[in-house]
């Protein structure tokens, strides 16, 4: 399964009628990526290119359509990569192999999840609650900063965010934000509070601060009993040493 | 680490229903954090909720009598200074005091 994180791409570039075996290359690559149980690969057949043979091979003039370049690409772990290298030089005599150094931002599978009856877990603990006050109408590039907060804390999987809307207010800008009767306010005062193990707080801190404009962030210490059915691992190391 | 400056956190509970001096209480609260010279504070509507009369009190289709939260964050030298206002303005209802480190943020610039 792949993870968030520093990773290797891969790409493999043959011949799309070079054999191995009984087979075709690229279709033997890919079943023994599947036997391998590599998180996914792709076969990508490109319009035009040249190999080592100088010949320009097109999809557009029958004749050059042969001999067509075929690239496999993956991407996995360094130690997955690693493990498979031997047999792909192996197998790959006429081609390319390369490999490339890469970021995860996100790897998701859908319709993965356990049943929600499944038994919950309880994570408990001393944490820290950010509570971060702005106004509704503050934006950056162009979209309101509270969703961008809150899109940018779900992309770092901080546990969770909630956003509220006040009623009355006033702060850094010297301002009342104040709800009318009967017409919905487009400058009232926001809270996002976020809770998470304070091993993650610097990181938190140091993602939203810049985004802010005008504005007030508040941390406390608070004691967590969270419910959850699905614990990613990587989020349960982060609550099993939360420091104080 | 980004500089933080210890402060405290205080809210007060009460209904929206609840006055001061003809006006409702958290807008007679507003102004006198203003007149204090208090930085900023935050006022929230709950949903639902009950407190000292132990009656359930929630949104009907005229009126509002919904529990009001009043979030003020300063040094604990102002807190303690507005608390001496509010204990006169304040009929029933509760007031929390937590322990909190802040960053206030002006003009894109960290306030140290």
């Amino acid at each position: 399964m792949l993870s968030r994180g520093a990773a290797k791409k891969v790409t493999i570039y043959v011949n799309e009628d070079t054999r191995h075996h009984m087979d075709a290359l690229w279709s033997a690559v890919l079943r023994f990526l599947r036997h391998k149980h590599v998180a996914g690969a792709t076969v990508l057949r490109p319009v035009a290119g040249f190999g080592a043979h100088e010949v320009i091979h097109s999809l557009g003039e029958e004749v050059r359509a042969e001999h067509m370049p075929m690239r496999i690409e993956f991407i996995e772990s360094a130690e997955k990569v690693d493990e498979l290298l031997p047999t792909l030089y192996e197998m790959v005599e006429d081609g390319v192999i390369e490999v490339q150094d890469t970021h995860v931002v996100k790897a998701v599978t859908k319709g993965r999840n356990p049943a929600p009856h499944s038994p919950r877990a309880e994570v408990k603990g001393p944490a820290k609650m950010i509570r971060i006050f702005l106004g509704e109408a503050d934006r950056l590039n162009g979209e309101p900063l509270f969703e961008a907060i809150v899109k940018r804390l779900m992309m770092m999987e901080v546990a969770g965010a909630t956003v509220y809307r006040g009623i009355l207010g006033y702060g850094a800008k010297r301002h009342t934000h104040k709800e009318a009767r009967f017409r919905i306010s487009k400058d009232a005062p926001i809270m996002i509070s976020v809770v998470d193990a304070a091993t993650r707080l610097d990181e938190i801190l140091d993602a939203i601060a810049p985004m802010m404009q005008d504005g007030l962030i508040v941390i406390s210490d608070v004691d967590v009993h969270r419910f959850v059915h699905s614990l990613p691992a990587q989020e349960s190391t982060h609550a099993s040493a939360p420091t104080g | 680490m980004l500089p933080r400056q210890p402060a405290k956190l205080l809210r007060l509970h009460f209904s929206e229903q609840d006055g001061y001096d003809g006006i409702p209480l958290h807008d007679a609260i507003a102004k006198a954090c203003m007149d204090l010279g208090i930085a900023g504070m935050t006022v929230f509507r709950g949903m639902e909720g009950y407190g000292e009369s132990a009656e359930l009190r929630r949104r009907r289709i005229l009126a509002h009598d919904q529990p009001v939260v009043v979030t003020v964050v300063e040094s604990a030298g102002n807190i303690e200074r507005l608390l001496l206002q509010i204990e006169k303005m304040l009929d029933t209802g509760m007031i929390a005091i937590s322990d909190v480190e802040a960053i206030r943020v002006q003009n894109g610039e960290i306030q140290k």
